[in-house]
């Protein structure tokens, strides 16, 4: 299978490196092998019931293992030979300089309130919330500004999809309000 | 004639005040979303796919259509209005447009595109309503082995042309299989990499997988990368369409239709290459060569029409073969599958009035978007003014939203933002996420086929391959991968060719250098002259 030869003009596109292989780039190649033995070793667990015609349960898990692993092995294959990933440009992405962590945990920080905070306080609020701290995150000041956007939007929201579109999402506190709950 | 009638029909049912309303709403917000930096049709589809779950499947697909078709045109205002690189697929495209508004002819290239996203969409569509009833009644004979050689045909070419080399193209197509397998086993009811855990034992949704990885992971990306400063908006300048504009903008539309309606609808990766064989007929042919990278209508007139051509071609495999092509086309697949609808030969004749009222939606969707579009351009711009922090904010919003609207799970969103996590990390490391989320939606469709072929045979692997049309097929396959190679080696050459241009007039101090403006502004000298002829 002359899918993983990388020796091809594809490459040409892909970014060309004769430097050292960077050790992220090889943790990624290791997370995807690992990812197919676990699907080989989880695969022979899958219970086989007697009624199982000749391909059971068990043949397309280990396909797909196997696939994860050839993948795994053919990118470091690419990697030896010089196939570096390259950071995926966009509108509003600058690929110079590396990635803000700090952005990405107050981010998942945002993200993970709206998880905790959904089914007590409500859409309304925990929406909010979310959408403030990922506004500030991104630098939007002053935060009330963002804070005012946020309830406006998620008003909107609320009212939209509980009375217009007939979908439920919780209120929280403010069950009860008229067009809320 | 048969269908003339069947698709009379389906215009008298798109046609009824309701459903045009739907249309409508689903052409403004399909052009709202898909104006939005970073925001492709396929993004464009998962994030609104939520808000059409509560309509019935008619005015679902009506507003589909709309929005489908509106994502797509979004985009070319993007790019030629908004003066940053954007990604591979769009630099083509976007090319030409943006030297053009920055040399005051903006308003020419807007029109020159919606003008040729008409002319292009029509003609596609017409070709649609042809080609895919007789190709569903060809399809009626396919057994399970030839949708299994076409499901390998769809994997390889998609998991090839999509992405910098097939090695990460084939990394992320396992992925999306993997995670396709994930659930309960529709045959024979055991469970599959659930690791015990209840939540995943139906499965992971399609929809939460779709909008973790494009909305989701796409705002983590940006997030961590942001580009910092005022927006570079390029003010539209210039007169409209003028007759020159016409005559220079006719023959590229008509080229463009012919070159991405068959790119459409086979399995190469979707529009990209449509555009960049259009773009590189035209500057073969073009009188104005030497325009060609400072702003030549050509070269925007084209590719749009090729663009828009495409569009169409997708839905040719897509409804008569239940076959993606592309990430766009799987999330339509995800959405007749998620109104119980399953795209594929006998679509055409048990769901008759859906499909003929899609495709009639597609035609008016087309005369809509041109009847707002060059009037909404103002609001439009004012969309791509939206402060960035706003704008990613609300995508987390939106995408949190539709994700708990469908199942009001906490789960759901704790899964959406891993899922979000590791599109991220797909983006930092170069793999594309379409093979993803075509392996997603086709792998389970592959496996049922797949076994379905063998427990017929009683095991007998031989089956895969005597069926004549499968053999076919496979040598297909071959043939298509060797024909991909020899295409990305020209659109390498060509990408070089157009980022030397690009590099050449914008190194020095940046885009706004006054070295760069003073050519621009000779050019634009030059092409007013032609104008006033």
């Amino acid at each position: 299978m002359s899918t993983i030869d990388t020796s091809g003009p594809a490459t040409e596109r892909a970014a060309r490196s004769r430097g050292p292989i960077p050790k992220s780039e090889l943790a990624v190649a290791a997370v995807l092998g690992g990812l197919g033995v676990f699907a080989l070793v989880d695969a022979h667990t899958i219970a086989v019931p007697a009624s199982a015609s000749a391909v059971g349960p068990r043949a397309f898990p280990y396909a797909v293992g196997a696939l994860l692993v050839l993948s795994a092995v053919g990118l470091v294959i690419a990697l030896l030979r010089g196939d570096r990933g390259e950071v995926e440009g966009g509108e509003d992405v600058d690929t110079d300089g590396g990635a803000d962590w700090a952005a990405v945990l107050k981010l998942t920080g945002s993200f993970a309130a709206l998880c905790v905070l959904v089914e007590p306080l409500g859409w309304l609020i925990a929406a909010s919330v979310m959408f403030t701290g990922a506004a500030w995150t991104l630098g939007a000041r002053p935060w009330w500004r963002a804070l005012l956007v946020a309830l406006v939007l998620n008003t909107v929201v609320q009212i939209l999809f509980t009375q217009l579109l007939g979908v439920y999402l919780p209120a929280g506190p403010l069950e009860g309000v008229p067009g809320l709950g | 004639m048969g269908d003339v009638g069947a698709l009379l029909a389906g215009f008298e049912t798109a046609l009824q005040p309701q459903y045009l309303l739907f249309a409508v709403i689903g052409v403004l917000l399909g052009t709202a979303v898909g104006v939005l930096p970073g925001i492709g049709p396929a993004m464009t589809l998962a994030l609104l796919l939520p808000l059409t779950y509560s309509l019935d499947p008619t005015a679902a697909f009506i507003m589909f259509a709309g929005i489908y078709y509106g994502g797509m045109y979004g985009g070319s205002t993007t790019s030629i209005l908004l003066n940053t690189p954007g990604e591979s697929a769009s630099i083509i495209t976007a090319l030409e447009g943006n030297k053009m508004a920055k040399a005051g002819r903006g308003a020419a290239a807007l029109a020159t595109a919606a003008l040729g996203s008409f002319v292009a969409g029509t003609i596609a569509t017409v070709a649609l309503s042809l080609v895919a009833p007789t190709v569903a009644k060809l399809a009626v004979q396919l057994g399970p082995p030839d949708y299994v050689a076409l499901a390998v045909l769809a994997f390889l070419t998609v998991a090839a042309m999509l992405g910098s080399s097939p090695a990460r193209g084939i990394s992320s197509l396992a992925l999306g299989l993997f995670i396709s397998v994930i659930g309960t086993d529709s045959l024979t009811g055991q469970q599959r990499f659930t690791l015990g855990l209840p939540t995943l034992g139906d499965g992971i949704d399609i929809v939460i997988v779709a909008v973790g990885f494009f909305a989701v992971g796409e705002a983590l990306h940006v997030a961590s990368r942001l580009r910092r400063g005022p927006i570079p908006l390029v003010p539209i300048t210039g007169k409209w369409f003028t007759k020159q504009d016409f005559r220079r903008s006719w023959k590229p539309w008509l080229r463009g239709t012919v070159i991405g309606f068959p790119i459409g609808t086979i399995p190469a990766g979707g529009a990209e290459l449509g555009t960049f064989l259009s773009y590189a007929t035209e500057r073969k042919l073009s009188q104005h060569k030497e325009q060609f990278g400072h702003g030549a209508i050509e070269g925007v007139a084209g590719p749009e029409a090729a663009n828009n051509a495409s569009a169409a071609g997708v839905l040719v495999p897509l409804l008569t073969l239940g076959l993606p092509t592309g990430a766009t086309a799987a999330i339509m697949l995800a959405a007749f599958q998620s109104y119980g609808i399953q795209p594929g030969p006998t679509l055409f004749t048990e769901q008759s009035d859906l499909v003929w009222a899609l495709i009639a939606s597609l035609y008016i969707g087309n005369v809509l978007l041109l009847v707002l579009n060059l009037p909404l351009v103002g609001v439009w711009v004012k969309v791509l003014r939206l402060p960035r922090p706003y704008l990613y904010a609300g995508i987390l919003t939106f995408a949190a939203l539709g994700v708990y609207a469908v199942g009001a799970s906490v789960e759901d969103l704790v899964l959406l933002f891993i899922l979000g996590g590791i599109g991220w990390a797909m983006r930092s490391f170069g793999f594309p996420v379409a093979p993803a989320i075509v392996g997603l939606i086709l792998g389970p469709i592959a496996e049922e086929q797949l076994r379905r072929t063998l427990a017929i045979s009683q095991g007998d692997p031989t089956a895969l391959v005597t069926s004549p049309f499968a053999a076919v097929v496979y040598c297909l396959v071959v043939v298509a991968f060797v024909g991909s190679q020899w295409l990305k080696r020209r659109q390498a050459r060509l990408d070089a060719a157009v980022f030397a241009v690009a590099q050449a007039s914008t190194t020095p101090g940046g885009p706004t250098a006054p070295v760069d403006d003073s050519r621009l502004a000779s050019t634009a000298r030059a092409s007013s002259k032609e104008d006033g002829q």
